[in-house]
């Protein structure tokens, strides 16, 4: 048991979906070894989102919290604060889950997924999965312009304009910030932000 | 100083449920202020938990493996509160006792520069004994004078993970003393402390203290950090005096080969003197003198761990460590050498039962010296406690209906065998509420001081007469003090934002320790001969309190958060109520945490406390309700600085708290102003 839990964690998933398969099979092999009561529960009906996009969807929950908008990012004092994730969403439903109920900045909070930049006017908050990371440079401008945060997962994500990108250090999840790249935008992170940040530039 | 008083103890240990244990006692597997983990759990993660989390905690949330079993402290079938870090940082606090403020309904009353009574429901006296307090895993109370060294205890405070606080019986898991309170003090991990941080505070009480913290990594895996502390600190004694200084320094090494083993290595050295005023009692005239008596701490600590986790449902943990304390004033020396060893062991049956059992033993040896007013026969004693305990989290309807079922089996050198049984029911009838009720037995082993010291409190000289003495004598006959607790706790959150905690009490306790007057004698021995007014330590009090504590968090806007908390107790003993007078009856807070622009913040706290009336050199003397006003504000300029000014104390000149039984000036804490900056990089 202990080994073969071991050999699930060690494996550096290589997709969100590999992984899924992986950990399902895996999962649901080394419980029925050991507890065979346990297996013969489903593991849960639907497809599970990595624990990482669990993570994330908390984190941009976060963020949201902790970062101020101008006024010019919103159309009116009662417009929704709006999540937006941007080609295809590594988040399931589970973005949905983690702000429902919830308000950020005193508005309540939708998440929406855009398929280009042109529909993400009045949008707060801009993720930008790592598949279409590429996409950066031909947003910024606009993101700058709106007020939009734009909250990426690649290592160069920072460096290139974005204002925070995620990034896995051994077992968590950390951020970076860029303030020079929010302030553009007229964003300002909170101090506990940024006393958390790995890196700010 | 203050006097010793009654009692002993010294066990023990693991938070009701079971998985807060092997967090607490891992320390370095997690840090995570909002849950509590007790056995039971809604199994999955869930997005929409995890967005409860601060971005604090979900930084240390594995990204890989499903979380260990928990479940919201909203859940925990106990009077549970939790201090963060982010708490300390903002309200200016410099040690561990006054964090303890923040507790509803926790008393702390500080005695003077060094010293604090601290206990919750009820009992509050210089050495509490119904209160076990722990760091890292490593218990601080001491079974020789029966209560906390307070001034003895403390940490690098920006290295704080938390404090967790139960009131009310944790005998279960943690053994005897743990009968109205405990408390877990747990540092992060040193692969959450990386870098360099020093912090200095500068003040009207604070000249200044400094912390020093270096944290890097040895190998893959492998994290340390090496800290120092040191603090000069104003004196509040106006007869003179009471001046305290201290310096600590350690390390604690985390290793991590692998996300499901943690072993870590952890130890400390300190050394604390305190300038004090202390009333020498001598059998020839003059009775008494009033002299300065240099109070000294010096102490040292080795811990290890190993925490290994097989699966979601089951782990292994095995601790180590050795403590060393030397503790000196007017009235005697104590040295003290602990050794314990314990491990827990915690996994699933049947689906429905989630166990866990453990046991451990420690050996301690304490040696006193005797001094003028204090006498200890023997004066060595060895102490051996073995302990077995098993608990059961038992699913009776999923996610919502659950009975724990435990036990503690202990065996001390002082009072033989004893058993602290607990059942506890928790009701979640949505997501919303929960109802929890628990009956629990907890015992207060009788300190040494209590068996075989004893304590000369006054002497003098009338005209034409021999000397008369007033002593205190122990019994070596005393039994264990004993409660069973009766508690109901409901919990609301009717909002995202707003919450709502009660917890009720009714508690019955039997045996309690107490000195009973002596017939007058005469003794030749020491000489002169003198008229000897003496008590006797008895198992002849028992009684009855209850009360109520109601918290309440209100994130009023997404930038200003309330907290508050009120607490009622009242105590009803017999055959002598003396001892009610202890306790204040009402206590009452609000706290208004404010995120201004710019990273600013603004923090203010108002605390009330009712009055009591505590003992000074034999007779009660009545301290007045105090309103305590605190207000600060803390600047991050950005990342690697923090600025923070805070007045202490505002309302008043100076209140007093307590009573000191050795030093017949009542202290009093004064108003106080105070500047930090923390840097790290």
């Amino acid at each position: 048991m202990v080994t073969r839990k071991k050999a699930v964690l060690n494996q550096k998933p290589p997709s969100p979906r590999r992984f899924l398969r992986f950990a399902l099979l895996k999962g649901a092999v080394a419980l029925s070894c050991v507890f065979p009561v346990l297996a013969a529960k489903p593991l849960h009906g639907q497809a599970r989102v990595p624990k990482e996009y669990q993570l994330k969807a908390a984190f941009l929950y976060n963020f949201a919290k902790f970062v101020q908008w101008p006024d010019k990012s919103f159309s009116d004092t009662t417009s929704p604060f709006v999540i937006a994730v941007l080609g295809r969403s590594p988040f399931g439903d589970e973005l949905e889950k983690a702000v429902q109920g919830r308000t950020a900045n005193g508005r309540a909070i939708i998440v929406k997924q855009v398929q280009n930049i042109g529909a993400a006017h009045a949008v707060q908050l801009l993720f930008v999965p790592a598949a279409d990371d590429s996409r950066l440079n031909e947003l910024k401008d606009i993101c700058q312009a709106q007020g939009i945060l734009v909250v990426g997962e690649s290592a160069s994500f920072v460096k290139r304009g974005g204002m925070i990108a995620f990034k896995v250090e051994g077992d968590n999840l950390r951020f970076e910030v860029n303030t020079s790249a929010a302030e553009g935008a007229e964003l300002k992170f909170s101090a506990q932000l940024l006393k958390l940040a790995s890196n700010v530039r | 100083m203050t006097l010793p008083r009654r009692k002993l103890g010294g066990r023990q240990r693991y938070l009701f449920g079971s998985y807060a244990v092997s967090r607490t006692l891992a320390g370095a597997v997690c840090t995570n202020a909002l849950f509590f983990f007790t056995g039971h759990s809604s199994g999955q993660d869930h997005s929409s938990d995890l967005a409860d989390l601060s971005i604090e905690q979900l930084m240390n949330e594995s990204v890989t493996s499903v979380s260990k079993k928990e479940t919201p402290l909203n859940d925990a079938p106990a009077a549970i509160s939790v201090i963060t870090a982010d708490d300390i940082d903002r309200f200016g606090i410099m040690s561990i006792p006054e964090a303890l403020r923040l507790v509803p309904g926790m008393d702390v009353a500080r005695i003077d520069g060094d010293h604090w009574a601290i206990s919750s429901r009820g009992f509050n006296f210089p050495f509490a004994d119904k209160l076990l307090v722990l760091i890292d895993g490593r218990t601080v109370y001491t079974p020789a004078s029966g209560g906390v060294f307070w001034q003895a205890q403390d940490i690098v405070l920006e290295d704080l993970d938390r404090i967790e606080v139960i009131r009310g019986p944790g005998a279960t898991l943690w053994g005897a003393n743990a009968v109205d309170g405990v408390i877990n003090i747990t540092t992060k991990s040193a692969k959450d402390t990386q870098g360099f941080m020093m912090s200095t505070a500068f003040g009207t009480e604070e000249m200044p203290t400094t912390s020093l913290r270096y944290g890097g990594r040895l190998a893959d895996n492998v994290y340390y950090r090496v800290y120092g502390k040191f603090f000069n600190r104003d004196g509040f004694d106006t007869g003179g005096g009471d001046d305290w200084s201290a310096e600590r320094g350690g390390f604690r090494v985390d290793w991590e080969p692998s996300h499901e083993t943690n072993f870590t290595l952890q130890g400390d050295y300190y050394k604390s003197d305190a300038d004090k005023l202390f009333t020498k009692i001598r059998f020839n005239p003059p009775s008494t003198i009033l002299t300065d008596a240099e109070e000294h701490n010096t102490g040292a600590d080795v811990l290890g761990r190993w925490t290994q986790a097989f699966s979601k449902e089951s782990s292994l943990t095995l601790q180590t460590y050795f403590d060393h304390v030397e503790q000196s004033d007017g009235f005697a020396l104590e040295h003290r050498d602990t050794f314990d060893i314990d491990f827990q062991h915690r996994f699933a049956l049947a689906n429905i039962n989630d166990i866990v059992w453990g046991g451990g033993y420690r050996f301690t040896t304490v040696k006193s010296d005797p001094s003028p007013n204090l006498v200890w026969t023997p004066n060595v004693s060895r102490l051996h406690l073995f302990n077995l305990f098993v608990q059961d989290d038992i699913t009776l309807v999923p996610d919502r209906l659950h009975l724990t079922l435990g036990s503690k089996f202990e065996h001390n050198s002082i009072t033989g065998f004893e058993i602290a049984p607990s059942a506890r029911l928790v009701w979640t009838p949505s997501d919303q509420q929960t109802v929890w009720a628990a009956v629990s037995r907890g015992t207060a082993t009788p300190s040494l001081f209590s068996l075989k010291s004893r304590l000369n409190l006054a002497a003098f000289q009338p005209p034409f007469s021999p000397p008369i003495v007033i002593s205190e004598f122990g019994n070596p006959n005393l039994v264990a003090e004993k409660l069973i607790a009766y508690e109901i706790g409901y919990r609301i959150r009717p909002t995202k934002q707003l919450s709502f905690d009660v917890a009720t009490f009714y508690n019955q306790y039997d045996d309690l320790i107490t000195a009973t007057p002596d017939p007058t004698g005469f003794e030749t021995d020491p000489a002169p001969p003198h008229v000897l007014i003496s008590t006797t330590e008895h198992n002849a009090l028992s009684g009855e309190t209850y009360g109520a504590e109601l918290s309440s968090q209100w994130e009023v806007m997404s930038n200003w958060r309330l907290v508050g908390s009120y607490s009622w107790l009242h105590m009803h003993l017999h055959p002598d109520p003396s001892t009610e007078q202890d306790s204040p009856q009402h206590q009452f807070q609000i706290r208004s945490y404010l995120d201004l622009p710019h990273n600013i913040e603004l923090n203010a706290s108002i605390a009330y406390v009712d009055t009591i009336s505590p003992l000074a050199a034999g007779t009660r003397v009545p301290i007045s309700s105090y309103v305590r006003g605190d207000l600060g504000i803390v600047w991050h300029p950005n990342k690697s600085i923090e600025v923070g000014v805070w007045g202490q104390n505002l309302f008043q000149d100076r209140h007093a708290e307590f009573n000191s039984i050795a030093d017949p000036n009542q202290v009093e804490i004064p108003r106080s102003v105070m500047g930090k900056i923390t840097v790290c990089f």
